[in-house]
């Protein structure tokens, strides 16, 4: 009787744990189809550089994240210029926005004539100064 | 239970109040299951019922109630299956831990009580992942030190063993638990303020593997190569996460097959470990002792286990922390281990998840660290104990016994979840989310091979295993559930189950048998008649399936045993041990004609029902008493075996006219020797049965060494003898170019049953016969149901077994009989063979005695003593 009783026991247990999972698996495919229903194709809008100096316009695109500017020849773009730190300066997109952030550099990074003390948001037809250059800013608008 | 997780309306809330709510409900059941387990293992209520988990439990539910409404508090969007999965993990393995072992039970709750103080202070702590990321060096450096300390003030709580602990006033602590996490925060710190730049990866990486391999070598130096090896992986897939190359995971697997290759032949530690997984049934006493025990443990699970409380899981080493999966998966059944395993499938789902939904770099690396570390480390021990990788000694997270573990897995938990919590689904930008596909793909993979394999050795390879001889579950269900009683041919009890239910030991009532009866011990194993019909003793055969099958579903045990009879006749037994009471040797009795087997006796012989105190000095004892003489004792033939010898020479042609003429006297192996005195004028009979060598040899001399040997082939001296207990292989017969040393020397050798059953023939007229021990079974309906009968074979055409049979007739007795003496390297072998005529009207028996260090007369004596208490009972 007892032995009964506890084997009913152990089924029920059995069957709880499985109702917990089963809860689990369920809510989380719940969670899965309400997502792929609500997903957008967030793309990173496409910014681009130019140097004012150099009129012949060496454009360079950029579709990532992260982007450096430095002296330095890993630096994705590069400026040959005396006054730029080998790592200077870091774009980055977050928050559904571009952002400037100056990596400690010698001569410090300008963004319209100001200087750059903590990340800050640049926008498209922003100047950003670095060193004795110009980099002139143009960021895709999304619709 | 709304009180204990009360709910806000929000979804979350919803959902993780009720998963909180099953969880409870699941870890209450398990726990009244386990209070009354005793009472079902004894089969009433009169039990003492496990009452200690209630205390576990109390704490365990007190402590989660607290977190959850603090967590609901100070992480408003935390992940909702976080908080579920650890309690139902730690709350699990808490109450196997006081299934398996009250003491370390009360221990672990301790630990489980600290985890939830440590955990409701860390909520209160402000600006807490800059704490961590600002002190990154000090962190693992503390750890480090930690470490190091091990070297000099290291201690093992357990005794001897790796001293891989600090004792600090009795509570233990094992650095190497922190260090794990402390090298995660150190490493998804460091990537997360270097990582940006591109300098090459070889630079980036130099601080990181100094550090790393600081804390490697420490590992290796204290042999915690299960902790090492989890470094190595939890390393590379920081690495790997984080920078999204694919070439940190082939750089690492290669190391690390390099590293194996070489520990192989470095290290014992190492090629133990993988020749225990790639053969673990080679050496399974030894070497693969735990690896096979917890493969035993998965296989007595079945599909819904034996319910907790009423496995035998405490039988594998260490089963509350390494084996703490076999545990699990014997009582829970693969049904658990499935349900488990999916639990942790989810965990490593939501832990990626929240590294990808993670604010900034340092808490996606610390989240996918953490996971890492949580799945990895849970990969290695279920893949361990289920022979998919070489075991490792690491823990199992939450579930397994140990304070720094649990601890550690806590903190990994409270990390994950402080990291869940964000507001604005904004994640840091990710260059290549890939890799955490890559790693979660791995992780689930591996977790479902486990899961196959539990299924495997669980389903298919179960029968198998349980049947193993060192399986000591058998052992263990004897104490609880009656078994079989062995009967002599009258029915009189020879061996039984005596004590109380839950503590019965088998008792011999006449231990003089205990060679051939044999002992069923959870020590010692089992032997003789105890052994080979083990499955009807214990009722797993002769009963009918569904009482073997209620048995097991009910109680996790086998059904009443079932009662055997053997042919031994108790009577006749004890004048044979009281004769050889003093001697050296062993003597069967045996039914020519049915092969039935009257009566074995072995002097000195052992006591079965002594043997947990004696068997140290039984083993040591240069006389040998737990050898069954009369069946595996092989001694040199002699003249012995001179019957077959007339037979085989009466087949062809008469006795020659002349009596061979010497000065006989009496004595070992000469020519002119005699085993007995022939008495005055002797002629061939008195000649050949009282073992007179020159006599004997005389007659062999037509016969060349082909002859014989196929002669002694044909009556069974060099095939086993196979009955239903212990024999010895057969000596093979050696060709010798002077066929007289066949019973000159001790070249031709056998075994007492092995000539029983050869001078049955003689007496049976020269029909083979088959000797046998077991007579029948009583079915649980009470009727004996005989086993097998012999099968009438054709006469060996070779003998002459009449003639030979009424020549060698004596004259007090109405038996044949032949003697021997034998030098045997320096000891003296005396023989006494035995028989009733071919044309006895009574019961036909053959009596062969074989002593060590007694002269031939005195075997006849205790021969003829015997055969008068026979034909005349007093």
């Amino acid at each position: 009787m007892l032995a009964l009783i506890v084997l009913i026991l152990r089924y029920a247990l059995m069957f709880v744990l499985y109702i917990f999972l089963g809860w689990v698996i369920y809510t989380l495919w719940r969670d899965l189809r309400f997502q792929s229903q609500i997903v957008t194709t967030q793309k990173i809008p496409q910014i681009t550089l130019s140097l004012e100096s150099d009129v012949d316009g060496t454009r360079l695109s950029f579709a990532k994240p992260e982007l450096v500017i430095g002296r330095d020849s890993e630096c994705d773009f590069q400026i040959h210029d005396e006054a730029v730190s080998t790592r200077h300066a870091r774009l980055t997109y977050r928050y559904l926005q571009w952002w400037v952030e100056d990596l400690q550099s010698t001569n410090g990074t300008f963004l319209n004539d100001q200087r750059v003390e903590t990340s800050t948001v640049i926008i498209k037809g922003d100047e950003l100064r670095v060193g004795h250059q110009n980099i002139l800013i143009d960021i895709e608008t999304t619709e | 239970m709304n009180f204990i997780f009360p709910s806000t309306p929000a979804p979350k809330d919803l959902l993780q109040s009720r998963l909180m709510k099953l969880t409870a409900l699941f870890i209450f059941l398990c726990c009244l299951v386990l209070t009354f387990s005793p009472a079902v293992r004894l089969h009433t209520w009169l039990a003492d019922y496990h009452w200690e988990q209630w205390v576990g439990f109390a704490v365990w539910i007190c402590g989660f109630s607290l977190i959850y409404r603090q967590v609901n508090r100070s992480l408003p969007d935390r992940d909702p299956y976080l908080l579920p999965i650890i309690a139902i993990l730690s709350g699990w393995g808490l109450i196997e831990i006081y299934r398996l072992n009250p003491s370390l039970g009360f221990r672990q709750t301790a630990w489980l009580g600290a985890c939830f103080l440590a955990m409701l202070v860390g909520f209160r702590i402000p600006q807490f992942f800059t704490i961590l990321r600002r002190y990154k060096y000090v962190w693992l450096i503390s750890g480090l030190i930690l470490a190091i300390l091990t070297f000099f003030l290291g201690t093992y709580p357990g005794g001897t063993g790796p001293r891989l602990w600090l004792d600090i006033g009795g509570i233990y602590l094992q650095p190497s638990e922190f260090l794990k996490i402390l090298l995660i925060i150190y490493l998804a710190a460091y990537l997360a303020d270097s990582l940006p730049t591109h300098f090459r990866l070889i630079q980036l990486l130099t601080p990181t593997i100094i550090l790393g391999g600081a804390a490697l070598l420490i590992l290796i130096a204290q042999r915690d190569l299960g902790t090492a090896s989890l470094f190595i992986i939890i390393y590379t897939l920081i690495i790997y996460l984080a920078s999204g190359k694919r070439r940190v995971l082939l750089f690492s697997f290669l190391g690390v097959v390099i590293a194996l290759i070489a520990g192989y032949f470095l290290f014992d530690v190492i090629r133990l470990r993988i020749e225990a997984w790639i053969n673990p049934w080679l050496d399974p006493a030894g070497r693969s002792y735990q690896i096979v025990q917890s493969l035993l443990a998965v296989a007595n699970g079945g599909l819904f286990g034996r319910g907790i409380g009423l496995g035998s899981p405490g039988v594998v080493p260490v089963a509350q922390s390494d084996f703490i999966f076999s545990a699990i998966c014997e009582e829970f059944g693969l049904a658990g281990a499935i349900a488990l395993i999916i639990i942790l499938a989810v965990l490593t789902i939501r832990g990626l998840g929240i590294a990808l939904h993670a604010p900034n770099k340092f808490q996606r690396f610390l989240a996918a660290g953490v996971t890492s570390y949580l799945i990895a480390q849970s990969l290695l021990i279920l893949g361990g104990t289920t022979r998919l990788l070489p075991l490792t000694g690491v823990t199992l997270p939450f579930i397994s016994y140990g304070g720094s573990s649990l601890v550690t897995a806590f903190f990994s938990a409270f990390l994950l979840m402080m990291i869940s919590n964000q507001s604005e689904d904004q994640p840091a930008s990710i260059e290549n989310g890939r890799s955490y596909i890559f790693v979660g793909s791995i992780f689930l993979v591996g977790l479902t091979l486990v899961a196959a394999l539990v299924g495997w050795w669980s389903m298919i390879r179960a029968d198998g295993l349980l049947l193993r001889t060192d399986n000591p579950r058998r052992a263990i269900s004897d104490r609880y559930v009656v078994r079989g009683e062995i009967l002599d041919r009258n029915n009189v009890v020879l061996a039984q189950s005596t004590g109380e239910k839950g503590s019965y030991v088998r008792t011999l009532t006449y231990p003089l048998l205990s060679a051939t009866v044999g002992y069923s011990n959870p020590d010692y194993g089992q032997t003789g008649v105890e052994a080979s019909m083990d499955n009807y003793l214990r009722g797993v055969a002769g009963n009918p399936t569904t009482t073997i099958w209620i048995a097991r579903e009910l109680y996790s045990q086998y059904p009443i045993g079932l009662n055997v009879r053997l042919s031994l006749d108790l009577k006749i037994q004890k004048q044979a041990d009281t004769l050889m009471q003093g001697k050296t040797g062993g003597l069967i009795l045996m039914n020519a004609k049915s092969g039935e087997i009257l009566a074995v006796a072995n002097a000195p012989t052992f006591d079965a029902n002594q043997l947990d105190t004696q068997w140290q000095g039984w083993m040591k004892d240069t006389s040998a008493p737990l050898l069954n003489r009369a069946t595996m004792g092989q001694y040199p033939a002699g003249t012995a075996v001179s019957s077959f010898i007339l037979a085989n020479y009466l087949a062809d042609r008469e006795l020659p006219g002349v009596t061979p003429a010497f000065i006989w006297t009496v004595g070992s192996g000469g020519e002119n020797s005699c085993a007995v005195s022939p008495g005055i004028d002797p002629d061939w009979a008195s000649l050949i049965s009282s073992g007179c060598t020159g006599a004997i040899t005389s007659l062999m001399q037509n016969s060349t060494s082909t002859n014989l040997t196929n002669l002694f082939d044909e009556l069974g001296f060099s095939t086993r003898p196979q009955i239903q207990i212990e024999t010895s292989t057969a000596s093979s017969i050696p060709s010798l170019s002077d066929v007289s040393q066949y019973i000159t020397s001790d070249s031709l050798r056998v075994s007492p049953l092995q000539l029983a059953i050869a001078a049955a023939e003689i007496t049976n007229g020269g029909h083979k016969i088959t000797p046998k021990l077991v007579s029948a079974y009583q079915s649980p309906m009470g009727d004996w149901i005989l086993m097998s009968q012999n099968t009438p074979t054709a006469p060996l055409t070779k003998l002459d077994a009449p003639s030979a049979v009424n020549l060698l007739l004596q004259d007090k007795l109405p038996v044949w009989q032949t003697v021997a003496q034998v030098e045997d390297k320096g000891k003296t072998v005396s023989w006494y063979v035995a028989g009733t005529p071919t044309d006895w009207q009574g019961v036909p028996f053959v009596l062969v005695i074989a002593l060590e260090e007694s002269t031939a007369a005195q075997a006849e004596q205790i021969g003829q003593e015997l055969i008068k208490n026979i034909f005349v009972p007093n």
